[in-house]
């Protein structure tokens, strides 16, 4: 009967009668395809900000440390949930937090997908994850997520904190997905998030706030 | 210049003959002398907008055979001129002869204050009126002919009038024809809102180009503020009638 | 969903006798409009960025059967289970049937029309399947058991004293408040649980992408990713009119979408899926079902007019500057698409019987065709309602009208008979004039004389004044 629906629906819409397919405009080049590094860090940063994000600068590994230090500190960090990308495992949380009084663990750490699901949900403090690009068009963070990269690391806390390397900043969506979707050979993701600023919402009397379902606060590091 | 032929919308012709009248006036101000077909009757507007299609293509073939060869067709209404425009070549899109027809016509008809403007190059047309003058943009004119700057050029360039803005001018008014009786009580929260924003404005005339409008938002006031005065583009470029004669 | 279209007349009546509405309605649409005509500011050519989503719609559209084929082949190919429903009951029971193959005896929903259409809600709760939808005003409309009063805030007019009532008895709210944070903070932790235990998540679908088999979906809250990220099993359901060419116009449509539909220049999450998750990932779901549910599309993708219907992209951009979805707001609509949107989709899935109202109460300002990012001409196919109602004769306003146009037809093509037929009607309705106006007249034009005036028709015509005087008078320049 299935089989049959999708037969029935596509020889009717086939059977319909053609029509043009319209040319398309030429449309001029996205403005921030001119930036250099410092354009494209300020643009990144300005939109973020615009919606609440914080976008910090650190030059190098200690740099990082210290800002997850302060982060810490400020936000009362206990907990934390770091995926194990590159990036994030260059930093060493775990030794780290031991410094901090942090608790830092991965979903790795968890037995099976229930008690971790438990911890991200109700027993963290803040993710900590990489992203796989920087967009600069819109303050975006794109993140292909996968066995190193948990979906829920980056929803489920109240605090998310990414770190992404300078040399990952570009100018727009296409200049990121295209690596993922285009000819490049790269196996596409089963899931990929773009994340611009905090979850919000506007649907109780027009008022927006942030932290609807996902975090209430974004921070990005941008590294290198 | 070849034939300037007027096209005089039936809300004219019946309710309010004075605006086609100062129409005359002001295109013989400018040296025009137009020519009126006096077999032309309504251009289907209210037919196709009721759905009656074979009822709007009757009015259509009649007008094309009575405006079929004239140069240039201009009315003081820009809704009935986007049916023309717009409308007749579809509308008989199943009749070879008559689109090309239609087509052909769509090229030669104009609103008032886009003739006037845009073929005839005059912007000041000699008028005068000592006070402040807001503009309605009326749907049609401004959405479907892209006609917006011209009649506020026109205002502009008359002699002692200040041209002051008015809130959602370009917000429909709430006519839409059967739509203002069918579902009066929502045509009446738009004629209201609209008269409002006209009174907030400040000014001391409001200007219409459009018939349908003009009926809808002089009747409103009328009713309920008849201190407060509209007026369609032609009667206030014409200025004051000497021998005005309804 | 309840359809309720018929009651179109009513329901506004009853909707404009709201003033919190009223206030609420004289607000936010201007708001968002503003704001859309700012963000579009942000393309380099705001009228080409237009032109180019316009082209996308429309040949994504011309495309449908085979970009439908493509994605398909590729979904399967990621591992997604690609189900082909005809119409809602169809669609509903294929979801109820995976619901129950897996003992779910509660869902979690990410906002989506299409299970709006098909009623999906009602059909899981019948079943003894809690549905819970977790978009925040979804979540409220859904308690209150209301159509969407806007497409983007479905519960947006709901005061808040209404909504706390609500969180108290149905969301587990332990202290009254009447801020709307502190309102949103208590459905986030009611749901929160829910995300937690769910193990089958429904999402609508943004996009389908033809050439990578992935689809999109766009949101502010959180709630959709939620949903693709914590249940073992997604079903994501989908009308086919969402599938577009490429990733490239995907993104394309992405900004253009977001641009007109809050004001945004990106909304806070996108999420893009192309099969279930990976093995290697700890969460996400382990199967992902995604339903193509045709419910009519077909059927009326053979009339080349209503086929443009389906470009629309569910921006919202059309009823927030529609002059009297303004005054009436969402509910009159009486089904899942409201304003201009409403207004062409509903009287095309439908049917128009039933949907009459929705066609005819439009000024034709043509606001909504000016803005439309998918290239509709919405009063043109309202007209095409129209001129489709006429042919059926079921004119709502009855006979007399019949009449009325068939006479009226053959005056407008006989001048003479034109003219006669003035001279017949004039004295008639001048009984009613008293100085120079009509204030009120009984039959079918009485609607008119609520608030305003008429003038009376004119004794001397415009062509009578320029046969006797005017013309006459020329010839001086």
């Amino acid at each position: 009967m299935k089989e049959s629906a999708r037969e029935e629906i596509l020889a009717r819409l086939r059977q319909a009668p053609k029509m043009e397919i319209p040319a398309r405009p030429v449309m001029p080049t996205p403005r921030e395809v001119l930036l250099d590094r410092d354009g494209l860090t300020a643009r990144f940063t300005e939109e973020l900000t615009r919606e609440s994000g914080v976008v910090y600068r650190a030059a190098d590994r200690e740099e990082i440390l210290d800002y997850l230090t302060e982060i810490a500190r400020a936000e009362s960090l206990t907990r934390i949930m770091m995926s194990t990308d590159d990036m994030i495992r260059s930093l060493d949380l775990p030794a780290w937090g031991e410094r901090q009084g942090v608790s830092v663990s991965t979903a790795a750490d968890y037995p099976d997908r229930e008690s971790y699901t438990r911890a991200v949900f109700d027993e963290t403090d803040a993710g900590v994850t990489g992203a796989d690009f920087a967009v600069a068009e819109t303050g975006t963070l794109v993140i292909a997520h996968g066995g190193n990269q948990p979906r829920l690391v980056s929803l489920a806390p109240v605090l998310h904190v990414a770190v992404v390397g300078i040399d990952r900043l570009v100018p727009t969506y296409e200049d990121a997905l295209s690596v993922f979707y285009g000819d490049a050979g790269l196996i596409p993701p089963a899931h990929l998030t773009l994340v611009t600023g905090p979850s919000m919402t506007a649907d109780i009397r027009a008022t927006a706030f942030k932290g609807m379902h996902g975090p209430r606060r974004v921070i990005v590091i941008l590294a290198g | 210049m070849g034939t300037v032929s007027l096209f005089i919308p039936c809300t004219v012709d019946f309710m309010m003959p004075r605006v086609g009248i100062a129409t005359v006036r002001l295109l013989r101000k400018l040296g025009i002398e137009p020519c009126y077909h006096e077999q032309q009757t309504c251009c289907g507007q209210p037919a196709l907008n009721a759905g009656y299609l074979d009822q709007a293509r009757k009015a259509a073939k009649h007008f094309i055979d009575t405006f079929g060869d004239d140069d240039v067709i201009v009315s003081p209404s820009g809704s009935c001129v986007a049916m023309v425009k717009y409308h007749y070549p579809e509308l008989l899109g199943g009749e070879p002869v008559w689109c090309r027809r239609a087509e052909d016509l769509s090229a030669r008809v104009f609103e008032l204050s886009q003739y006037i403007v845009d073929i005839l190059g005059i912007d000041d047309v000699g008028a005068s009126f000592n006070g402040t003058v807001t503009y309605h943009e009326s749907c049609q004119i401004l959405r479907r002919l892209g006609v917006s700057r011209q009649p506020k050029a026109l205002i502009e360039k008359v002699q002692g009038t200040t041209f002051v803005p008015m809130e959602q001018a370009d917000m429909c008014c709430g006519f839409g024809g059967e739509f203002s009786v069918r579902y009066n009580f929502i045509s009446e929260e738009m004629v209201r809102e609209k008269a409002g924003y006209y009174l907030k404005s400040g000014a001391d005339l409001l200007i219409v180009s459009e018939p349908g409008c003009l009926l809808n938002i002089a009747g409103y006031l009328s009713r309920n503020n008849p201190e407060k005065t509209a007026l369609h583009l032609a009667e206030f470029l014409a200025g004051p009638e000497t021998d005005e004669n309804t | 969903m309840k359809i309720d279209t018929g009651n179109f007349v009513r329901n506004a009546k009853l909707e404009m006798q709201n003033q919190y509405a009223r206030t609420f309605l004289s607000l936010l649409p201007p708001y968002i409009a503003a704001r859309r005509v700012k963000v579009m500011g942000s393309f380099p050519d705001p009228a080409a960025a237009q032109e180019l989503s316009r082209a996308i719609r429309a040949e994504a559209v011309a495309r449908m059967p085979d970009l439908l084929e493509e994605f398909e082949k590729n979904a399967v190919a990621a591992g997604a289970r690609v189900l082909w429903a005809r119409n809602a009951a169809e669609a509903n029971e294929m979801v109820l049937s995976i619901a129950r193959e897996r003992n779910v005896t509660m869902v979690t929903k990410g906002k989506s029309m299409i299970s709006e259409e098909t009623g999906l809600n009602d059909a899981l709760a019948r079943e003894g399947i809690e549905p819970f939808e977790t978009d925040l005003g979804e979540f409220i409309a859904q308690q209150l058991g209301r159509p969407p009063f806007h497409i983007v805030g479905p519960a947006i007019n709901v005061p808040v004293e209404e909504v706390c009532d609500l969180f108290m008895k149905k969301a587990g709210m332990q202290e009254e408040t009447t801020d709307p944070v502190e309102l949103g903070y208590a459905a986030r932790l009611f749901l929160r649980d829910k995300f937690r235990r769910a193990r089958l998540g429904i999402t609508g679908v943004n996009m389908a992408v033809a050439d990578t088999g992935a689809i999109i979906n766009v949101e502010n809250e959180g709630n959709i990713r939620f949903n693709k990220s914590s249940p073992r099993t997604q079903v994501s359901v989908m009308s086919p009119e969402k599938v577009v060419p490429t990733t490239t116009d995907a993104l394309h449509l992405l900004r253009v979408l977001c641009r007109n539909c809050t004001g945004q220049s990106i909304s806070a999450y996108v999420s893009i899926d192309r099969g279930p998750r990976e093995p290697a990932e700890i969460d996400g779901p382990e199967e992902l079902f995604i339903i193509i549910v045709d419910n009519g599309r077909s059927r009326l993708y053979h009339d080349p007019k209503l086929r443009e219907a389906l470009r629309c992209i569910r921006c919202g951009a059309c009823l927030n500057l529609c002059p009297v979805y303004a005054k009436i707001g969402g509910y009159p609509y009486g089904w899942a698409y409201s304003g201009p949107m409403g207004q062409v989709l509903n009287p095309a899935l439908l049917g128009l019987e039933e949907t009459s109202d929705l066609f005819n109460a439009c000024t034709l300002c043509g606001t909504c065709r000016e803005v439309c990012p998918a290239g509709i001409d919405h009063p043109a196919i309202f007209l095409h309602y129209r001129a489709l109602e006429v042919k059926r004769k079921r004119r709502s306003s009855g006979r007399w009208e019949t009449i009325l146009f068939g006479v009226w037809g053959t005056a407008a093509a006989h001048s003479a008979v034109w003219r006669f037929l003035y001279r017949l009607a004039r004295p008639v309705l001048a009984v009613f004039g008293n100085n120079g106006k009509i204030e009120a007249m009984p039959g079918p034009f009485a609607g008119w004389f609520g608030a305003r005036d008429l003038p009376v028709p004119a004794r001397r015509t415009f062509r009578d004044q320029w046969r006797e005087s005017l013309s006459k008078q020329g010839g001086a320049s």
